[in-house]
């Protein structure tokens, strides 16, 4: 009785062994499964791929608005809101939201509906900048609500020099459909921005 | 009532509370007939049979009625009362025990005599199924639900659509509900051991077996396109739900992604990285979700990081992390115009861009057998 018995045991023993044998093979396998479908090919891999803007916002130039040689763009994303970006030729040194009504880095935005956003026309001053030599008003080109302006440039200003494309946008403003339709004819793509650059 | 129905239990428990409602009563008088009428019990079951009386004349009799801590929430009611009959086949698997309780007036009023008779319908329902599970999604062009924009589809397909449809089909239901734990965007795959999933099926014809069950899942793997996968497919009960609303801002999710930087990767690089632990992140509302999020800041936790180089390349890597959930991975990485920081690139030095992002486990207990 007591050898049978053993040799149950012997055998349960193996079957449950075989059993996390199986099951750990398995789990290695699954493993190897996912690192096959996470490794990409590198071949296909471009050099340089397109940024997170260039993938996901459509840039319009605003050429010449309200004070020649100063650029101002928009980025412009599917879902209507638009980031309003500003070169320069370098050298700013303050940058202040406080345009006389009221300082545009105090409002607060709440809610899904945006509550409490202030309605800009398309000549309403955003901000002032100062460089070494001179001080001007940035105003927003295109008729809509502001949702936010960039306060990091309080701070950092010099963000407008290094990457004005980038961290260094100015604000988020978001115009109804009917009004973008409407400033669109009047705004250039990046193509004919080059062009018109290249020459004057 | 007294006399018909002394010898019952049931009808000793509600006797002390001094009076039965006339919805009771009713359902009293009406179980015993209608049992023996369609040969089966009354008790447990998922089918269900509603018995819509109306009258015009009821509303009168319902303004008296007394306030107290259950009733009367719905005085409009007072057109029709219907009372529920849980109905089941011998052999049938029971399921819930709870019968359908609308408010029942537990009231006294007048007792008016009706001229005319009331007007009566009856109603035959299934009470839902649940089917509990994880899925996997393979492709970057499938939605998790169903996705259309002025008319036009996004997406080649949704997850709901092929996981609802085919477990719909099957049971002979009317329609159905996805619910997922969490969502993925539409390019972004979920791998690993899948999302836990929930479909709500409503009047389903035919009632599923483990076998069937199981045969649902096959049928879901095989499909040829291999969009979508399902795992552990299984019926649930009500405690589905509760799965899955369990620790819901707690879950740690784990993803990777492919990532490149506008320099080399460093040596340095990948301690460095490995090194931030719960990194906490001040996330700004994403420009791509502004339209429909609130424009907040939200503070969330990286828990660990990992380089993983990729052999060939220089400037490409996968990065692996383990996040708290309702972080924004995307945004993490390229910095969303610095409104997420501190982000990949502000922690190497550089610009960084997500190319592919996968989601490669979410930590829930649920539906994992």
């Amino acid at each position: 009785m007591s050898t049978i018995n053993k040799d149950q045991i012997i055998n349960e023993s193996n079957c449950s062994e075989t059993k996390l044998l199986d099951e750990t093979e398995q789990e290695e396998e699954e493993e190897e499964d996912l690192q096959k479908l996470l490794v990409p090919d590198v071949q296909n891999l471009p050099l340089t791929p397109p940024s997170a803007v260039e993938s996901n916002f459509a840039t319009f130039f605003a050429l010449d608005f309200m004070k020649p040689a100063h650029d101002q763009y928009v980025y412009r994303h599917a879902n209507g809101y638009n980031i309003h970006c500003f070169e320069d030729e370098g050298g700013i040194t303050a940058v202040d939201f406080n345009v006389g009504k009221s300082d545009r880095s105090e409002m607060k935005v709440t809610g899904k509906r945006k509550k409490n956003a202030q309605h800009f026309e398309s000549n309403t001053a955003l901000c002032k900048i100062s460089t070494q030599n001179d001080t001007y008003i940035v105003r927003c080109c295109v008729k809509g609500s502001l949702l936010e302006v960039n306060q990091q440039l309080i701070k950092q200003p010099e963000l407008l020099n290094v990457s004005a494309d980038r961290e260094g946008y100015i604000a988020i403003i978001m115009p109804k459909p009917a009004d973008w339709l409407k400033i669109k004819a009047s705004l250039v793509s990046l193509q004919e921005y080059k062009k018109l650059r290249e020459v004057s | 009532m007294k006399a018909k129905f002394g010898s019952q239990p049931w009808f000793q428990e509600n006797l002390h509370t001094g009076c039965i409602s006339t919805k009771d009563a009713l359902k009293f008088s009406l179980i015993y007939p209608l049992e023996n009428l369609l040969e089966c019990k009354s008790s447990m079951g998922s089918f269900r049979i509603r018995l819509t009386y109306t009258h015009t004349k009821a509303s009168k009799g319902d303004e008296k009625c007394s306030d107290s801590a259950e009733t009367c929430k719905r005085r409009k009611i007072g057109m029709s009362k219907f009372i529920t009959v849980p109905m089941c086949y011998e052999g049938e698997r029971p399921f819930s025990n709870s019968l359908e309780n609308n408010s029942s007036d537990c009231c006294e009023f007048l007792l008016e005599k009706a001229n005319e008779p009331c007007h009566f319908t009856f109603f035959c329902y299934r009470t839902p199924f649940y089917f509990g599970g994880r899925y996997l999604k393979y492709s970057r062009n499938v939605s998790q639900t169903c996705w259309i924009i002025d008319d036009e589809r996004m997406g080649e397909a949704s997850v709901e659509e092929i996981i609802g449809g085919n477990i719909l089909q099957a049971c002979q239901g009317d329609s159905f509900k996805f619910h997922a734990a969490g969502r993925e965007d539409i390019d972004v795959r979920m791998l690993g051991p899948g999302r836990p999933f929930l479909v709500e099926v409503q009047n389903a014809r035919h009632i599923p077996s483990e076998l069937f069950v199981k045969d649902v899942e096959k049928s879901i793997n095989n499909m040829k396109n291999k969009l979508v996968r399902v795992k552990n497919l299984k019926l649930v009960g009500s405690e589905g739900w509760d799965l899955m609303r369990e620790g819901e801002a707690e879950k740690q999710k784990q993803y990777a992604a492919l990532v490149w930087i506008s320099r080399p990767l460093k040596d340095e690089d990948f301690q460095c990285i490995s090194s931030h632990k719960d990194l906490k992140v001040l996330q700004r509302t994403p420009i791509r979700v502004l339209h429909r999020r609130s424009p907040l800041e939200r503070e969330k936790i990286i828990h660990w990081m990992k380089v993983e180089a990729i052999a060939g390349s220089s400037q490409y890597f996968l990065l692996h992390l383990c996040t708290q959930a309702g972080t924004y991975i995307k945004e993490f990485v390229h910095g969303d115009l610095g409104r997420t920081h501190p982000s990949i690139g502000s922690i190497l030095g550089c610009r960084a861009e997500i190319l592919q992002l996968d989601v490669t486990d979410i930590k829930m207990e649920c539906f994992l057998a």
